[in-house]
């Protein structure tokens, strides 16, 4: 295995779905039921059956809209204020309405949602006046059962085979290229339409572990998505929002807001004072644990050792068994019992993710981007704040619209010549005696992502930043060597990470002004309303760098008044409490 | 490249590597017949369940978890009395994995034994096919002595939603361990007679706080106005989530009478009970308590807020 | 640039004595998503899956799909 070998094989199909995590499943099966005689291929760089975010599985959906709980209205109003009002929310609201449809496929799938004694779904109340949070007790069978309705709708599924580029003919898509992670096979996928569900972009930033793996999100989401979208000539909005987490310190997996919130657990400082009242995440919230942490109060704390016993164990229940096992083993190891100790927090490194902000492949409310005939979904696209529910639902939307765009339309034609030019830029490494392996190409970039990029935002930082990643892409172009085809693997995802880095640094000074608290603080701007209450798209431009312009935010379906508007400002605990 | 997309290899041929002499091969053969997530592959799952190495039925009783219907079920009954732990555990938690309601027929004949975990794994499985005719063995099995088969069996009672079911949730209220009386309150929750509220209003005096607090939140979803006073004394609860509990009730059932003493809650310096209290304050929309809520206005905490300006308004708009 | 190996500690653990993979099991290999688990000949000519790449999510599918319980996940050295 890991042996080079270079061959190129081409198939073709109706619609194709990249990436099969979470979205991704639920395109391809939506697409497939929708009209059982196409061919729907579903690619993955990774095995479906353990792929993606939720590949262990989750603790719960945390924006379920449910009837009798909340309403789309309400909910399309708190992501609109929680996304300081830059937000289509047409995208927002199709969700809210389709998602307790997408609840109920999925608990017929066998994933099951907490329900009371009755059978009813027991939805808990974690965020704003409505109730969106809806834990599910056997989480770990998320991706079983998923990957169980693949195998059953005879979805055809490729495996470790990783999408480099997409293949466009003018304004419209026309398939991609992929390269098998352990033969560096080339695969060429003709198709009518493509829907993107790559994840997000996981390994900008480094973490403060200094590992490259230990980050927040699932390592194998290195950026291609975006690069692709990017490459092909899709607009990109909001880049300059990064996801930004609260973790636990060195583990860097999620802590607190929607387990241990509800249940009375909180963030502190190292008093064991608490300094912010609402653990929800938000830019906002996120700065103020900045300043805490560089204050001479931090560093942060989770504390639970206030808590009654029989909710201390429900808390390690929870967050141990699903999501990130492995906490278990790491509370161990550093010998911290949630009873007795504060846990140590931090920040996580800087990505790109929708998940959490507002960023990603800029798509309408059928989850169509720029370009016709492709599609994306999930952490990658632009609709905010979507996490695994709007991961599911968006996915089922851009594969019920996309298998009826491809029933009317051919294969586009594409240029052979594009095909010979990817095979170049893939295989170059594999051309040179010696050089600069990918891990090393890959750590000085996430350095200087951490060095220059993250916020606070300073202008001549980022200028720095710019010249010396072209340092670094000039490397990776002429110097960069692999020995087997994994290293060929990581030294794509190497590329995809640089151009990230590039788009962030390009994004991040377009925008001057500051906005969604620490996300995009920059330092030398004060926030401007007038001048930037706008989305900002970004494409890639004449000289094949990144080029940036406003987009109006659309006109709200739901209005937002006035003194709602601040809902996520000063977070900052001020009486003495 | 041959094998481009995920295929799998002939059942039949698969079925008789069950018949190998070498263990690993016939867990392999288990992990390949599941891999198909064809049905036909079950009756094979249900010999290897069987099998003489303890990784292989371990392996079966895990693969059973991608099929359904009664003869899954009867492979996963058989299972639960494994001389393995390792076995047993992972054929209970396929059992808790069913949907088809016909599965029941191979559960239900062992709702009538004594062994406590195939008992409690039995009751578990059959709760979420919500057969009809498990409700007979499910209130027999509150007699047993292990509490944690009485919990699932009020459980399977529960989600049957029987009003013939209320003497028995009656006394499973009554019972000596607190998850049990937890469970029989949580499943009254969807009869909205006197009876099941009676029963309800005095477990809010019990002991443990987390059954009160059981009680005050299953009276959010069927409780009437009869139960307000003594959801007004749960206010003096010394844990907070059990006042929570009762003011979110009381909003729900518009006691407008507790409006002061909700509102002299908003001080308590826990947020989670602030935003409660303001929720409930909006609901009751009762004018002098504005002087309650007027100090949080501009609180640290965004849900707090959110709830206060939204009660703020409700109070004005009412006066 | 000539090129330097480096050692590192990896985090996950095979015991070759319960792995199956002999009889054709790949299972951590093919679930792992970072594609860092590889099936190597021992000694004895017989064989074992380990771990080729230190590149690891600690994520653990690789332990809680072994069918004999032969993969062990730890956290890795620099952020345990
Ligand atoms: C630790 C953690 C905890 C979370 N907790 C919660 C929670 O409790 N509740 C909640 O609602 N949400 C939660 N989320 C968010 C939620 O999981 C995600 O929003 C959602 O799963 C994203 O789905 P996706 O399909 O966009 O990405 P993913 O599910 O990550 O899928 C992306 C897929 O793309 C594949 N891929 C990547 N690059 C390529 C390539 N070049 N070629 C082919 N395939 C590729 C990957 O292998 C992967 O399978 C959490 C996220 C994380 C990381
Ligand atoms: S899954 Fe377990 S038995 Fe199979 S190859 Fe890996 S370590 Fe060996
Ligand atoms: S823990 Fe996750 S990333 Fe590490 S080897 Fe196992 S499956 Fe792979």
């Amino acid at each position: 295995m890991d042996e080079i070998k270079e061959g190129i094989e081409q198939i073709e199909c109706d619609v194709l779905v990249i990436g099969g995590g979470t979205a991704g499943p639920m395109a391809a099966l939506k697409a497939k039921r929708k009209n059982p005689k196409a061919n729907v291929i579903l690619l993955d760089k990774a095995n479906v059956k353990r792929s993606g975010a939720i590949s262990m599985g989750m603790d719960g959906l945390n924006n379920s809209v449910i009837p009798g709980y909340a309403t789309p209205e309400q909910y399309t109003k708190e992501i609109t204020i929680a996304n300081d009002g830059i937000c289509d929310q047409a995208a927002v609201y199709r969700y809210a309405e389709e998602c307790y449809g997408i609840i109920q496929e999925l608990d017929s799938f066998g994933i099951r949602f907490q329900k009371d004694n009755n059978g009813e779904y027991d939805v808990k109340k974690v965020h704003h006046i409505g109730t969106y949070v809806l834990p599910m007790p056997n989480g770990d069978t998320v991706k079983k059962a998923l990957y169980r309705q693949l195998r059953k709708s005879r979805i055809n599924i490729v495996n470790r085979y990783m999408a480099t580029r997409l293949l466009t003919s003018g304004d419209r898509v026309a398939g991609a290229i992929c390269v098998n992670t352990r033969s560096a096979e080339f695969l060429v996928v003709k198709a009518k339409a493509v829907i993107m569900c790559l994840g997000a972009a996981g390994r900008l930033g480094l973490p403060t572990s200094g590992y490259l793996y230990g980050t927040y999100e699932n390592a194998a989401n290195s950026g291609e998505g975006y690069a692709m979208a990017y490459h092909a000539g899709a607009a990109l909005a909001n880049l300059e929002c990064y996801q930004i987490n609260p973790l636990i310190k060195d583990y860097n997996g999620p802590a607190c807001a929607y387990v241990a919130g509800p249940l009375g657990g909180y963030t502190t400082n190292a008093g064991g004072d608490r300094f912010i009242e609402c653990d929800y995440w938000s830019g906002q919230m996120m700065q103020e644990f900045y300043d805490e942490l560089q204050s001479g109060n931090g560093p942060v704390f989770l504390k639970l050792n206030h808590l009654a016993e029989e909710t201390i164990s429900e808390i390690e229940r929870i967050l141990h068994i699903v999501e990130r096992p492995t906490r278990g083993h790491f509370h161990e190891g550093r010998g911290t019992d949630y009873r007795k100790q504060m846990i140590e927090m931090h920040i996580s490194e800087i990505g790109f993710c929708s998940g959490h902000s507002a960023s990603g492949v800029y798509v309408d409310e059928n989850a169509r981007t720029t370009i016709k005939g492709l599609y994306a979904a999930g952490d990658m696209a632009n609709v905010p704040h979507n996490y695994m529910l709007g991961a599911f639902t968006n996915g089922a939307i851009a594969g019920e619209d996309a298998i009826d765009y491809a029933a009317d339309v051919d294969f586009a034609a594409f240029d052979e010549a594009d095909i010979l030019a990817e095979k170049t830029r893939v295989l170059a490494p594999t051309r040179r005696d010696d050089g600069v392996p990918p891990n090393q190409i890959e750590y000085k970039t996430r350095r200087l992502v951490n060095d220059y990029l993250q916020p606070p935002k300073v202008t001549a930082k980022m200028e720095l930043a710019q010249q010396r990643l072209a340092e670094v892409r000039d490397d990776m172009n002429n110097a960069m060597y692999v020995s087997n085809a994994h290293e060929l693997m990581r030294s794509l995802e190497a590329a995809s990470i640089l151009d990230c880095a590039d788009m962030a640094a390009h994004a991040s000074l377009y925008r001057t002004e500051s906005r969604w608290g620490l996300y995009h603080n920059r330092v030398d701007y004060e926030r401007n309303d007038k001048d930037w209450f706008c989305h900002t798209l970004l494409t890639k431009g004449k000289n094949n760098s990144p080029t940036s312009r406003k987009e109006a935010v659309k006109p709200y379906i739901v209005d937002i008044a006035d003194d709602e508007k601040d809902a996520y400002n000063h977070q900052r605990v001020t009486a003495a409490e | 490249m041959n094998n481009l997309f995920e295929d799998f290899n002939d059942i039949e041929m698969l079925a008789e590597d069950l018949q190998s002499t070498d263990a690993g091969e016939r867990i392999m053969a288990v992990i390949e017949l599941t891999d198909t997530a064809d049905p036909e592959v079950i009756p094979h799952l249900a010999t290897a369940i069987r099998d003489q190495d303890i990784n292989v039925r371990k392996q079966a009783a895990i693969a059973l978890t991608d099929f359904d219907g009664v003869s899954t079920a009867a492979a996963l009954v058989g299972a639960l009395s494994d001389e393995h732990a390792e076995v047993r555990q992972a054929a209970a938690v396929s059992l808790t994995e069913l949907k088809d309601p016909d599965a029941g027929d191979a559960i239900i004949p062992s709702l009538g034994v004594d062994d406590e975990f195939v008992l409690v794994s039995c009751l578990a499985g059959i709760k979420e096919l919500r057969r009809a005719d498990a409700m007979g063995p499910a209130i027999e099995a509150l007699k047993h002595h292990s509490a944690s088969v009485r919990c699932e069996a009020v459980n399977v009672i529960g989600w049957l939603q029987d009003k013939t079911s209320l003497p028995a949730l009656r006394s499973a209220a009554g019972d000596n361990d607190a998850l049990v009386r937890r469970a029989a309150l949580t499943a009254l929750g969807f009869n909205k007679s006197d009876h099941a509220e009676q029963i309800l209003v005095a477990a809010l005096t019990d002991s443990d706080w987390q059954v009160r607090e059981a009680a005050a939140e299953t009276l959010t979803k069927s409780g009437s106005a009869g139960c307000v006073p003594s959801l007004i004394k749960l206010l003096e609860d010394e844990y907070w989530q059990v006042r929570l509990k009762a003011v979110r009730t009381l909003g729900k059932l518009d006691a407008r009478d507790a409006a002061t003493l909700i509102g002299e809650q908003m001080t308590v310096p826990v947020p989670n009970l602030r935003k409660e209290c303001a929720a409930a304050l909006g609901v009751l929309a009762v004018s002098d308590t504005a002087k309650f809520l007027e100090p949080y206005y501009d609180d640290n905490d965004p849900d707090v807020r959110k709830n206060v300006r939204w009660a703020l308004e409700k109070i004005a708009h009412t006066a | 640039m000539p090129l330097a190996q480096s050692s590192t500690s990896v985090p996950v653990v095979v015991n070759d004595d319960l792995c199956i993979a002999d009889k054709g099991c790949t299972v951590c290999v093919e679930v792992c998503p970072l594609d860092v688990l590889r099936i190597t000949d021992m000694a004895d000519g017989r064989k074992t899956a380990h771990m080729e790449y230190d590149e690891c999510w600690y994520c653990m599918p690789c332990e809680a799909d072994c069918p004999t319980g032969a993969v062990k996940v730890n956290l890795p050295y620099l952020l345990k």
